[in-house]
């Protein structure tokens, strides 16, 4: 496994055990250098634009996500006319929305865990990809 | 069109039990059958990659109308002939032997987050390859993204609030974002004339249209109708052709005489129906779930339904058994087969709406007995012997709802139901034909039409072939109504977010008819939200999904040149039901009576008990619960405030009409939405603990209702012609096994049937039985249950589900009294 390989495998164990504040910020990080380093992987965002806000609903945290010729970009900015608003209680349930094995939507609901506003296929897109990413790294992918 | 399928009763059966004949006796249905039940369901996206293959490439400048004809016909016409076992039906639903088809114009995407894992998940894993992921990933999904209906309607209307509301998931469901479905097509016309019929009327009305000349835009419109119409067509022709060519090939290949001769019957059948007029009770039965699949081609596979089957068949079993060329074993084949392929598919749920929406099947209702079109018993042989292959197969699908009308039905028929339920402890539902014909005629139904009803998924009314009712485009949560009153607008699931207008601090109102207005008001807000929602969905139907192919099965789309999307059946409405009914009626009742009547608490006692979910308030809390009124009780204040809520509703739903020219109407079944939607409302007045499953449909509150009788007079005391979208009453019985028991089941289903009820349907099981079943699930794989209008493996059901089952009311057959809930296991009832 090349050093990249390790480091992001490294993350994504992380996110089983420990979440912390940096969760979404490491996961869209780790997301771009596999596009650039991955082909495989990079063949999902090829003709593929669009643009994601994630908020913390505490306003701690903001960090945008744009894809675009076969790129993503992560900024920790405002961006306008997105796609998809993902405003989250924080980093765990974000966590738990995008990775869980199990979701517990009632729980998820009750607690107004994550609200998303917008195109709901760019979540599911974007989790897909997510998920994708995390069974590449550690193995997991059948 | 004619859709008239009336026929003369006649029972020829010596036995209409069929008791000798057993799935023993039946070992080709043995082994269908004990395949299907061993059958793991997979993802199949045959139907996906066809149509939106046909659509990326489909000229931009075509309409809708044959944009949509044209695909179901790409894909009719490529989809692969498959056999997978005996069955004597040629045909499946999907390219796997168990499918979940992926529909990607509306609720396909929701999988793509679980395209890795939906193979392994826990709750019903789906079986989804690594190629067939990738495709969806690939080249599916990518395609609907800004195209599936829900996104469609999003983008044209500026993301409106009604959608964001609708997205909470607290407060309605729209369920056009995820299907219209919900009908009843008639196969009469198509059996009797044939699909060519079909086509060649089309082709006829096309071309005296274009010899009219001076086309304007109302009549290229039609014109383009009915070319859809021809084309979709041609798709279901192509189908069955193929299946011909495809079981003549097997039957060349094959060295077993049994699966020779089928294969060459299929070939036979096939060849000839539906193109052609059915000549058999085979070809009619096989052309039955020929075009099962054809309007699966288009339409979502959600209750989608078959209808009055033991009608529409009758007079091919007649004249076969008359010549002396169909046997009573052999129609039993015939029927079960279909019966069994009609359970070939299942819905494609992603996995974050199991916990909500789990275990429910597709729901092709098929509807028997009760009377035909002149008012005469319509019970025959036919629907004596879809009895009897019920009882024997035990399966999900179909549902199966038996009509009874207490005049014109022999006691014996409503015995020999009474007898399957008892058997089968689940199914058939028992419809009361008198109520329920006159509610339809109260909707402007003429009568020799309502007296054609049948069950359209759950427990909705249709008129197959005549009323495209869309059935469950609105579930709306009653219960979330209430918490806006009791917070000014507000609701504890969704915080501090001022959802609803403001009504008022209730702890103000000086009256219980204040408290009564603001419920009025914060309802009307919001199922004004709901119906605007619906609307824009429907007009977006009527932009991209239109539906030639079913219009093809309806009365009135031919006559007036219009698909069923624009109004082109004879009947037109829109559904709304209502979820936790009891649990508002009750907590009415409670407010009533606590804070204005025996003022025994304050507003903000109550209200404060209700934010503590009634810690510290155990007085209060066992008042509530045992001296408040309930529905189901003979008491004024119960019977005042459930009357008062339907006829409310059902007022306040009939003054608006849909994009169809239909009125919309009220209804009360709720699937599994009230154990799911239970789970997110805080405590209620009635002393329903927070996080707690509703009752179901408009069954009274589990364990408020301790007298049977009586409760089935409040419940059939309601208006009917109020609840013109059907309701669901589920009732539970411990054991029914005697024939003095099943006599006294059929007596009390009269007696309810006499008081006015619509529906009720029943679990025969106890507490103890399902308790155990929810503890070990392997041990009951076959366990099947009635939901809130529909029937589910209870292992399949959610938790939540699950509980509200097994807390449901037992009566004791011979008392009509309750039976004490297991003191050991108290603590899952609602208010505990």
């Amino acid at each position: 496994m090349n050093k990249e390989g390790v480091m992001l495998k490294e993350i994504f164990e992380s996110f089983d055990s420990e979440v912390t504040e940096e969760f979404l910020e490491l996961l869209l990080n780790a997301m771009r250098i596999s596009y650039m380093f991955n082909p495989d992987f990079r063949n999902n965002i090829e003709d593929f634009k669009g643009r994601y806000l994630f908020r913390s609903r505490d306003g701690k945290i903001t960090v945008a996500a744009v894809f675009e010729n076969g790129k993503m970009k992560v900024k920790e900015e405002e961006i306008g006319d997105t796609d998809i608003t993902v405003s989250f209680r924080s980093a765990k349930a974000l966590r738990e929305f995008i990775f869980s094995p199990k979701p517990d939507i009632l729980g998820s609901i009750l607690r107004q865990d994550v609200v998303v506003d917008g195109n709901f296929n760019y979540m599911y897109k974007f989790a897909f990809m997510a998920k994708r990413l995390q069974l590449m790294v550690t193995g997991r992918l059948q | 069109m004619s859709l008239s399928h009336t026929t003369a009763s006649k029972i020829t059966l010596n036995d209409i039990t069929l008791s000798e004949y057993t799935l023993e006796g039946l070992p080709l249905i043995k082994k269908l059958r004990d395949r299907l039940l061993k059958k793991k369901p997979e993802v199949c996206i045959e139907r996906a990659v066809h149509y939106t293959e046909y659509l990326k490439n489909a000229p931009v400048d075509a309409s809708a109308e044959l944009r949509y004809a044209n695909a179901a016909k790409y894909f009719l016409s490529r989809k692969v002939p498959l056999f997978f076992d005996d069955n004597l039906l040629a045909g499946t639903t999907g390219s796997k032997p168990f499918s979940a088809p992926v529909y990607p114009e509306w609720t396909g995407l929701t999988i793509w987050p679980e395209l890795d894992t939906i193979s392994d998940r826990e709750k019903n894993p789906l079986k989804l390859t690594r190629e067939e992921a990738e495709d969806l990933n690939r080249n599916i999904f990518p395609y609907w993204m800004e195209r599936n209906i829900l996104e469609y309607t999003r983008k044209e209307h500026g993301n409106p609030k009604c959608m964001k509301i609708f997205e909470r998931i607290v407060f309605f469901l729209a369920t056009k974002a995820g299907c219209i479905s919900h009908t009843i097509p008639c196969y009469t016309v198509a059996l009797e004339k044939g699909v060519e019929h079909i086509i060649e009327e089309a082709a006829s009305r096309e071309a005296v249209l274009k010899s009219e000349g001076d086309l304007d835009k109302e009549k290229r419109q039609k014109i383009e109708f009915f070319q859809a119409l021809q084309i979709a067509m041609e798709g279901v022709v192509a189908y069955a052709k193929n299946l011909s060519r495809e079981a003549s090939r097997l039957a060349a290949e094959t060295q077993d005489l049994f699966e020779k001769e089928n294969f060459l019957k299929m070939a036979e059948v096939c060849a000839r129906v539906p193109a052609k007029p059915a000549r058999t009770f085979r070809e009619a039965v096989s052309a039955v779930w020929l075009l099962q699949i054809a309007i699966h081609a288009e339409n979502i596979n959600m209750a989608m339904s078959p209808g009055r089957l033991d009608q529409i068949l009758y007079r091919y079993y007649r004249e076969d058994t008359d010549k002396g060329a169909l046997t009573v074993k052999t129609a039993m084949e015939l029927v079960a087969c279909l019966w069994l392929k009609l359970n070939d598919n299942t819905n494609l749920v992603p996995e974050t709406a199991e916990e909500l929406f789990g275990g429910a099947g597709t729901v092709p209702a098929v509807t028997v007995g009760g009377v035909d079109e002149n008012g005469d018993d319509a019970v025959n042989d036919l629907t004596y012997i879809m009895l009897r292959v019920t009882e024997l197969l035990k399966t999900r699908d179909p549902s199966l709802n038996a009509r009874y009308h207490y005049e014109k039905n022999s006691k014996e028929y409503r015995n020999r139901v009474a007898e399957v339920i008892a058997s089968t402890k689940s199914v058939p539902a028992f419809l009361n034909d008198v109520a329920n014909i006159e509610v339809l005629r109260a909707q402007g139904t003429n009568t020799e039409h309502a007296r054609d009803y049948a069950v359209i998924g759950c427990v909705e009314l249709g008129v197959p072939g005549r009323s495209y009712d869309a059935s469950s485009a609105i579930m709306l949560n009653l219960v979330s109504v209430l918490e806006l009153v009791l917070n000014n607008g507000k609701r504890p699931v969704t915080g501090d977010e001022q959802i609803g207008p403001v009504t008022g601090d209730p702890s103000h109102f000086e009256s219980f008819d204040q408290f009564w207005g603001a419920f009025k008001s914060q309802f009307a807000w919001l199922a004004g939200k709901a119906i605007e929602l619906n609307e824009y969905f429907g007009r977006a139907y009527q932009e991209v999904l239109p539906s030639p192919l079913l219009s093809a099965f309806f009365d009135g789309p031919m006559e007036k040149g219009k698909d069923l999307i624009f109004g082109g059946a004879t009947y037109n409405s829109s559904g709304a039901t209502h979820i936790g009914f009891a649990d508002t009626v009750d907590s009415l009742n409670a407010i009533k009576q606590a804070v204005f009547v025996d003022k025994k608490y304050s507003f903000s006692d109550l209200k404060e008990a209700l934010d503590a979910n009634f810690e510290g308030f155990e007085h209060l809390h066992a008042y509530l619960v045992n001296r408040t009124p309930k529905y189901g009780m003979d008491d004024e204040i119960a019977k005042e405030n459930s009357r008062k809520l339907i006829r409310f509703l059902h007022d306040f739903y009939q003054r608006h009409v849909n994009y169809r020219g239909g009125k919309y109407r009220s209804g009360y079944w709720t699937m599994t939405n009230h154990a799911g939607q239970g789970k997110l409302a805080g405590a209620l007045p009635n002393g329903r603990k927070a996080y707690q499953v509703f009752a179901s449909g408009i069954t009274p509150v589990s364990q408020a209702a301790g007298d049977l009788p009586t409760s089935l007079r409040m419940i059939g005391g309601l208006e009917s012609k109020c609840i013109a979208s059907g309701e669901a009453l589920n009732l539970k019985y411990p054991s029914v096994s005697t024939e003095k028991e099943i006599e006294t089941l059929g007596q009390t289903v009269e007696a309810y049937c006499r008081h006015g009820g619509l529906h009720v349907q029943f679990n025969i099981m106890s507490y103890d039985d399902l308790i155990k079943a929810k503890e070990a699930p392997d041990d009951y794989p076959e366990l099947l249950v009635r939901v809130s209008g529909y029937s589910a493996y209870f292992k399949d059901l959610n938790e939540a589900m699950k509980d509200e089952i097994i807390t449901r009311t037992a009566y004791d057959i011979k008392t009509g009294k309750a039976v004490p809930f297991p003191e050991e296991s108290k603590d899952m009832l609602s208010y505990e």
